[in-house]
């Protein structure tokens, strides 16, 4: 039975597929997790655990408060709801009987403000304004009186009822806001009203959206740190603990893959200390750096180093000894051996397992960041987190993502351009690099001609000279 | 079947029996005198060669040749001094070999070009090393690249190259550093039937018109009989001398001489040396077949 069509042109065995359909496979491969994120975030049937609270009410009795924005289980928000009734029932029930409590004022100036998150939410108040009893007062008149409509969110005929027969109370007493005028009995509580939603971790791609775009192009007061300092702090502190690797692994790695004596005098140590995670040493490095980004420098170091000095050596004894034994009966001497054959030979991989370990370096950013004082990305990240907006915390650590893949990508293309002898290269960067190279190529030719030519003319002279 | 009457390797016609009698008078470009080299083993001491002495006289082409396991590689190093003797010594026009120099060329069977230079870098790699400057380096480079025929390909990158280029590419930059022995290891090994046969030519070519001795290591008996004057053939297990064989076949060589009496007469002989017959000749099991086919008998 022949094999579905489907699966011939998808499905095959150890054989690559036909670059288009690899390219499709590519952006697929980032758009899957953003369709399910989407999916989960949006589709109200699937998962959403949790009620986003919009309007809230006070219990009697019972000290844990929701305010709006918080979230509670979709298991417990009908009996909160049904609470909150509850003590509405039992307050019209007194009013029935003729003896209804006494007292209120101070609860029933806290009632009125159950609408102030959707006085905020609509532009009425601002956020910083929101006790605002004058304007909340007539917020109540508006909304009973149909002046104004709430549409986020809609509220519910049972809200709108209990805020007409609150508004009856009221405006029978005063047509403003006066703590005095305030009824004494207690008025009846607003039901609380919510939407399902995922849980804080999780937020919906809008929301990071939207969280990010005003993060990273805030204005801040002076002396505070903006996304893009905070970024440029980050990028520093990766580049510069990496610098520091490579000046010292680079050299140390392929002097061990070359003398067996380096290679037996420091792999060893280095194999045993790598084993010891490098934030062990943070409050080491602190005592001794001092705060500051030096520690942090130094943790992305001892972090990278060791791992290079053994990649870099393994890569040197990778390189092909019979290349060496060439360069021998070429006559080369051990130092020309050196940086003739084994530096050059190794350049590609080198370049390769640099970019594994600047990879690996980004891995310490974050820890980096959280020794002494907290600094850059991950300072924002801490206290952002701490607070639960996680809807700001996202697109930091989207962005540090974006970063690392971006770059790696980039220094995988400049390979094929920086070693065309490697045969790796795509006609693309092969394009570029001649591009690139193209002064350099005829300068040194000129040179190269002039010098020629010199020399051609000083054999004439001698040769004339001879006879 | 026929056979053949074929005449001695040993009977020279009066040319070539002179043609040796002068070679021995040339100045001797190499000897080697008890050299014998030991590994040591888990299981043992190993001696791969044991007391080889011959000597190879000035713009002589020798050949070395004998079944796996011979030495004939771990001699070719020892005599580039890639390794040390166990015992004996090699004397180059009289001096001494202590370790690898310039003055000993080597074409090794896997190419060994430099991967990150050009054609014309690669050749130009041994004057640099001997402290030439770059022009001058690059004139004598393009001289020796013209020399192989591959001029048009001085600024390709050995990836770009097909087998026998590559080879020609190592033969140039051995040569550009003008040694006085040039050692060759299997150097066409890897090559296809047809351009192994098309380097030998070149190779003869290259010989006649470059003051140079050259020791060459192969497996190959034809190609041994149809490139020396004298081919040395090995024993294995221990490597030792079995017997130096004048080819008595005259020069200039060319591919119809594959024929000539002489010219096989020598190969047999050195074919029986290497595979005595009655040795090692096993009656090929008869399998049962489904079909039996006449033909195929």
């Amino acid at each position: 039975m022949a094999r579905p069509a489907i699966l011939r042109n998808w499905f095959l065995i150890r054989r690559d597929l036909p670059q288009g359909r690899r390219l499709a496979l590519t952006v697929v491969s980032f758009l899957l997790p953003v369709v399910l994120w989407c999916v989960v975030s949006y589709v109200p049937w699937i998962w959403h655990p949790d009620v986003k609270i919009e309007l809230s009410a006070e219990r009697e009795g019972v000290t844990t408060v929701f305010t709006a924005g918080d979230h509670v289980s979709r298991g417990f928000f009908p009996e909160f709801v049904e609470a909150v009734r509850a003590e509405n029932v039992a307050v019209l029930a007194a009013k029935a009987a003729g003896n209804p409590a006494s007292g209120a004022k101070r609860k029933n100036q806290k009632l009125l403000r159950q609408l102030a998150p959707v006085a905020v939410e609509h532009g009425w108040l601002k956020y910083d304004d929101a006790q605002n009893d004058a304007v909340l007062y007539h917020l109540w008149r508006d909304l009973a009186t149909g002046a104004k409509t709430s549409v986020k969110p809609v509220l519910s005929g049972e809200n709108l009822d209990i805020i007409r027969q609150n508004w009856a109370l009221l405006s029978s007493l005063s047509p403003d806001f006066s703590f005095r005028s305030l009824p004494d009995e207690p008025l009846l509580k607003i039901v609380p009203q919510g939407k399902p939603a995922n849980p804080v971790y999780l937020p919906a791609p809008h929301e990071v959206i939207r969280a990010g775009m005003r993060d990273f192009s805030a204005e801040v007061p002076d002396g505070e740190l903006t996304m893009g300092d905070r970024y440029r702090k980050s990028l520093r502190v990766i580049f510069m603990g990496f610098l520091w690797a490579c000046v010292v692994g680079i050299p140390l790695g392929i002097l061990c893959g070359v003398f067996d004596f380096f290679s037996k005098l420091f792999e060893p140590f280095v194999d045993f200390f790598r084993y010891m995670p490098a934030p062990t040493f943070s409050t080491l490095l602190v005592a001794v750096l001092l705060a500051g980004d030096a520690p942090k420098v130094a943790l992305v170091f001892i972090g990278t180093v060791f791992q290079m000095v053994l990649v870099v050596s393994k890569t040197t004894r990778l390189l092909d000894p019979s290349l060496l034994e060439a360069a021998q009966t070429l006559g080369a001497k051990p130092r020309q051996m050196i940086t003739r054959v084994v530096i050059p030979g190794i350049l590609p991989n080198l370049y390769n397992d640099l970019r594994i370990l600047l990879g690996w370096a980004w891995t310490w950013l974050v820890i980096a960041e959280l020794i002494g004082v907290k600094s850059g990305l991950t300072e924002f990240i801490e206290t952002q987190g701490r607070f639960r907006n996680f809807d700001r915390v996202f697109p930091v650590i989207i962005l540090i993502g974006v970063t690392g893949f971006v770059m790696d990508q980039l220094l995988s293309w400049l390979h094929g351009l920086l070693f065309p002898w490697a045969g790796t290269a795509g006609a693309l960067s092969r394009g570029v690099a001649r591009v690139v190279t193209w002064p350099f190529r005829t300068t040194a030719a000129a040179i190269y001609g002039r010098l020629a030519a010199i020399e051609a003319a000083r054999l004439a002279a001698t040769r004339q000279k001879s006879p | 079947m026929s056979t053949l009457e074929l005449p001695s390797y040993r009977d020279q016609s009066p040319e070539i029996a002179a043609r040796f009698a002068r070679l021995q008078q040339r100045p001797v470009a190499l000897q080697v005198r008890g050299l014998t080299k030991k590994f040591e083993t888990p299981r043992g001491v190993v001696t791969a060669l044991d007391d080889v002495s011959f000597s190879v006289h000035k713009r002589e082409l020798m050949c070395v040749i004998g079944p796996s396991g011979c030495g004939k590689s771990t001699l070719v190093r020892i005599l580039a001094g890639l390794e040390t003797p166990s015992s004996g010594e090699v004397r180059v026009y009289g001096e001494p070999v202590s370790g690898p120099g310039s003055d000993r060329g080597m074409v090794f069977q896997g190419y060994t070009l430099f991967p990150w230079l050009s054609v014309k870098e690669n050749v130009m790699f041994g004057p640099r090393m001997a402290g030439k400057s770059t022009s001058t380096a690059a004139s004598e480079a393009r001289e020796w690249i013209d020399l192989v025929g591959l001029s048009k390909f001085e600024n390709a990158y050995p990836h770009q190259l097909s087998g026998g280029m590559k080879q020609r590419v190592a033969i140039a930059r051995a040569l550009a550093n003008q040694p006085r022995v040039l050692f060759m290891d299997e150097p066409f090994g890897a090559l296809d039937a047809q351009t192994r046969c098309k380097m030998q030519s070149y190779l003869l070519d290259i010989w006649k018109n470059v003051d140079i001795t050259i020791v060459f290591i192969t497996h190959d008996l034809d190609e041994a009989v149809f490139l020396s004057d004298r081919i040395l053939v090995l024993d294995a297990n221990p490597g030792r001398v079995s017997e130096l064989v004048e080819v008595p076949v005259p020069r200039p060589r060319s591919e119809a001489q594959l024929f000539d009496p002489t010219f096989m007469a020598t190969r047999k002989h050195i074919d029986h040396m290497m595979h005595p017959p009655g040795q090692g000749q096993k009656e090929t099991p008869v399998l049962r077949l489904a079909v039996s086919d006449p033909d195929v008998v």
